[in-house]
């Protein structure tokens, strides 16, 4: 990804995901750290960012349909004793 | 880094599996069923065909259980045969899933608003800056509820990354996607979740 | 070699968090695997990466030049730059504000730039009145004139802070 010298917080969000997946060109990368340096909007969006992955992993998904699972459950009996 | 791929927990449900143990199933169904039935309605028109697609994909996984080395991980192994399946259903339904179709709008992280114009001493800078953290304790269902309203195929992205915890790279091989793509879905809805949580913050 | 580096409270790393061992050798593979090295800073990078403590950083291993920093295998602090506290940098601050008004305070729209770096100075937010004043010095004269701004900050910095072959290392810059 080409950038401009210097990366307008409009841009900066844009490339937080790739940032934290360690996706960036080392490049991109500087540019991206050297605008955190001075900018405490940006910085404060990566916090909310890292937050927001991190309360991400606590949700517990809702358990399959009953009936979903008591039909993959007889599969499952019929499977062992084939 | 290859051998090491197949975790004892992954062993010891594989091995339970095919020992034809219940409670391995049932321990299964807790880790994965949920994310199974995201990636298949990635795919399909909905909620019912989803929960088809699933039933298939089992008999896929018990078929197949035997012949499991253990080369990808046991989540990745599972997502691939429900996102096959769920593809196979799909494209009897539609001829193909343009990926513009599959990752939604094209929308920005944030909305433009928050932004200075161009013809602003700091064009594209923080207008409305963000401030304060995100995080609350009963802020879980404010994510779940901004997880359910997304398009599926950012709802299973952030869903495998997140909440799974899979790789970049699993996700990627589960769902058959390149790197930028899963990317540009992860970042989609991760934008969108931090969005509704800035907004029950305020 | 001799560098420098920019750290937060308590020698912490401001992007990777980590907490740096004074005078221990650090490995770049040790800090995060997915960093390509140890970070620092020479003379003419230091206003891009202002931070709250200033330390004194040799470099061993291979050292990579990038455009804003050098990348080293290994690191290890050899002390705090005292000299830079916050005095210092409010000190900074009302230099940046002083270029700026010299060179577009006079003129319209431009003229803006001088009460933003005088107030982000005043908020003690010095990095950014470092990048502002560069950037209305680039506005006004283009980019080679960003690039002057950043290496007058530079040397201001080297010679209030007493810092080694800072006149040589800008004169190359």
């Amino acid at each position: 990804m080409r950038l401009d010298r210097e990366l307008a917080c409009q841009e900066v969000v844009e490339l937080v995901t790739a940032y934290l997946d360690h996706a960036l060109s080392p490049a991109d990368r500087e540019r991206f750290e050297e605008h955190l340096v001075f900018c405490d909007g940006c910085s404060t969006y990566l916090d909310q960012m890292r937050e927001t992955i991190a309360a991400t992993g606590r949700v517990q998904l809702e358990a399959l349909p009953p009936g979903l699972e008591a039909r993959l459950l007889e599969a499952f009996r019929g499977w062992r004793t084939a | 880094m290859e051998e090491q791929l197949l975790s004892r927990e992954d062993t010891r449900l594989v091995e339970g599996l095919r020992a034809g143990d219940e409670a391995a199933f049932k321990e299964l169904m807790r880790l994965y069923g949920p994310a199974m039935l995201r990636v298949a309605r990635m795919y399909v028109s909905s909620r019912a065909v989803a929960e088809d697609v699933v039933q298939d994909a089992w008999v896929g996984v018990l078929r197949g259980i035997g012949r499991f080395e253990g080369r990808s991980s046991l989540k990745t192994w599972l997502f691939r045969i429900v996102a096959n399946t769920a593809k196979t259903r799909g494209m009897r339904e539609a001829r193909s899933i343009p990926f513009s179709a599959l990752a939604g709008e094209d929308e920005a992280a944030v909305d433009p608003d928050r932004f200075l114009g161009a013809d602003e001493r700091f064009p594209g800078h923080w207008a409305v800056p963000p401030e304060g953290r995100v995080l609350a304790a009963e802020a879980l269902d404010v994510i779940e509820r901004a997880i359910e309203r997304l398009p599926p195929a950012q709802r299973t992205v952030i869903t495998l990354r997140d909440i799974q915890g899979l790789s970049a790279e699993e996700v990627r091989n589960a769902l058959d996607l390149t790197e930028t793509n899963q990317r540009v879905l992860l970042h989609r809805a991760r934008s969108k979740v931090r969005s509704a949580l800035e907004e029950y913050m305020r | 070699m001799i560098a420098y580096k920019f750290l937060q409270a308590g020698a912490v790393g401001p992007f990777t968090g980590f907490r740096w061992p004074v005078g221990e050798w650090v490995e770049a593979a040790g800090v995060d695997p997915c960093l390509q090295g140890v970070h620092a800073c020479r003379v003419r990078d230091l206003p891009f990466w202002l931070g709250r403590e200033l330390w004194e950083i040799e470099l061993a291993g291979a050292v990579v030049e990038q455009n804003r920093k050098l990348v080293a295998e290994r690191g290890r602090l050899t002390q705090r730059i005292e000299a830079w506290d916050e005095g210092v940098a409010q000190e900074f601050g009302r230099f940046c504000a002083r270029r700026t008004r010299r060179r577009v305070g006079f003129l319209p729209v431009l003229s803006g730039f001088v009460a933003d770096v005088e107030r982000f100075g005043a908020q003690r937010r010095i990095a950014i009145a470092g990048f502002a004043a560069a950037r209305a010095a680039e506005l006004r004269d283009g980019p080679a004139a960003y690039e002057e701004e950043r290496r007058a900050q530079a040397a201001w910095l080297a010679e209030r802070l007493g810092l080694g072959d800072g006149g040589a290392d800008n004169a190359r810059a």
